[in-house]
């Protein structure tokens, strides 16, 4: 059974926001919601400034606190190891982005169900990358199956020092970041 | 440190505010309705009657009781973004989703209170039921009262303590994520019912039983609210964060501050009203101060549980786990 993880090198992102871009695109996102962002922080004092760009997304959880939250079973953990929803039963009641620590959810309001990142699950099925990652222009982004010991994913994680987003909210996050910041030598 | 974040959602950015004053008011209301439950089980179970079970607030606090608890699931309704698929909460049971299991108690706590509510109609005025199936259906009801009562008395604290659980078992927002809110939302929801007594009672003497009973839950609710913010305060960076709000003299958190002040005024001028209701002499009959006192401190009384359920519900919202940046 296939186990879908993303890696994110932040050393690759250039932050050239294409990923939101191609996320909105693909999946038809209201203009003014998201289901991708990127964060540019930059910390230190000038002029010993670092920069760090940080693509957040759903974290399609282990764990997930939106599905535990969920009072009808609309938002699901798949057996490929993803967070979905089926809009058909999402009554709107917002628990689940209530719930969610990454605050990765939003509400489509000319519809009224939660909406998040599917990891393009659509494509995924065709054997296609999602869209963010199959338009990253750095590399950035990788995705692949935690389950396949060879997968890039896999390596990445076997070969790098890697870390989650509010690992302490016991959520089991499944997207992986490395590399915080570039290495200028 | 300077954050630029492109792709942030309104809802959710710079801090979420998916629940507003419908929210609020569902869980006000909720608690009322839970409070009014268990006070009139108490007013109609208590041992030698010293509550006179033909008193109003026997049984039009009983009848008021799921008028209360449906107003409040109306403005639940207004709240939800996809009404047409409302009856998705009674295809399945999410043993884990504190709403789905409150959708199925609310299922079974209508019929109680519906029956609680024919069985305390008293006999002479059943014939504005109309119907004579209705009237029968009382009559029945009314053999079980005390049964009744003691359902309804334990529905009543089962939905006072589901209303904080309702918030606080998110763990992603640190304000609600406490085990004392469930306490607290059921301390205030008893003392809002005790409320509520005390303003329906015509007599005397069941005025002062309320009053009695109210300075009691209010004292605990004082307590309650000092363990609530001493153990944010005690706890992780994002819990002592969760309360700032309550204690920042700011334009943005005007409200907040505001609020606690509030109740630092409401609930022991509601008591120190109610001290002086019970140091007074009562005839049978309540002079017009006496009554103006007690009228006074029971709107206290629902003001302050409102403040709380507004105050926790908005704040709540703010706050949020500090390791992400």
């Amino acid at each position: 059974m296939s186990k879908y993880a993303m890696v994110i090198d932040q050393s690759r992102c250039i932050g050239c926001m294409a990923c939101i871009v191609a996320c909105k695109a693909e999946n038809d996102v209201p203009p003014e919601m998201f289901r991708t962002r990127v964060m540019d922080i930059t910390k230190g004092k000038f002029p010993k400034l670092r920069t760090e760009y940080r693509s957040e997304l759903c974290n399609h959880c282990d764990d997930a606190q939106c599905v535990t939250a969920c009072p009808t079973g609309a938002s699901h953990n798949r057996d490929d190891g993803t967070v979905q929803i089926d809009r058909k039963k999402c009554v709107g009641c917002k628990a689940c982005l209530a719930a969610c620590p990454y605050d990765a959810r939003y509400i489509n309001h000319e519809h009224g169900y939660a909406d998040k990142c599917t990891f393009c699950t659509h494509r995924v099925e065709k054997g296609l990358e999602p869209a963010c990652v199959a338009t990253c222009v750095g590399r950035s982004r990788i995705f692949g199956d935690l389950s396949d010991k060879n997968s890039e994913v896999s390596r990445l994680l076997a070969e790098n020092e890697h870390r989650v987003l509010l690992k302490e909210a016991g959520t089991k996050p499944q997207v992986y970041y490395i590399n915080r910041y570039p290495n200028h030598k | 440190m300077e954050v630029i974040i492109t792709g942030a959602n309104a809802i959710t950015s710079p801090y979420l505010h998916i629940w507003d004053w419908r929210v609020a008011i569902y869980l006000f209301l909720g608690g009322l309705a839970a409070g009014c439950m268990v006070m009139s089980a108490i007013a109609n179970l208590r041992p030698g009657k010293s509550v006179a079970p033909d008193d109003p607030c026997c049984w039009r606090v009983v009848i008021l009781s799921p008028i209360i608890l449906n107003i409040g699931m109306f403005f639940l309704f207004l709240d939800l973004e996809a009404k047409h698929n409302m009856l998705s909460f009674y295809t399945t049971l999410q043993p884990l989703s504190p709403m789905s299991w409150g959708s199925w108690i609310l299922l079974l706590i209508f019929p109680a209170m519906i029956a609680y509510a024919f069985s305390v109609i008293p006999a002479e005025n059943r014939e504005v039921l109309r119907f004579k199936g209705l009237i029968k259906f009382a009559e029945q009801m009314g053999r079980h009262l005390r049964l009744l009562a003691k359902i309804n008395f334990a529905f009543g604290i089962i939905l006072g303590i589901y209303t904080g659980v309702l918030l606080s078992s998110f763990a992603a927002r640190p304000l609600w994520n406490s085990s004392i809110l469930p306490i607290l939302f059921l301390n205030s929801a008893l003392s809002t019912g005790a409320a509520t007594m005390i303003l329906m009672a015509h007599k005397n003497e069941v005025k002062l039983f309320f009053t009695k009973v109210d300075i009691w839950l209010i004292a605990c609710e004082i307590v309650v609210i000092g363990l609530l913010f001493y153990g944010q305060y005690t706890s992780s960076a994002a819990a002592r964060e969760s309360i700032m709000p309550f204690f920042t003299m700011s334009h943005e958190y005007f409200p907040y501050f505001v609020s606690i002040i509030a109740l630092s005024v409401i609930f022991p001028l509601a008591i120190v009203l109610k001290f002086s209701e019970m140091a007074g002499e009562h005839s049978e009959t309540l002079s017009l101060r006496q009554k103006l006192e007690m009228n006074v401190s029971a709107i206290l009384v629902l003001l302050g549980g409102a403040i709380i359920r507004f105050a926790l519900v908005y704040a709540g919202q703010l706050s949020k786990f500090t390791g992400l940046s």
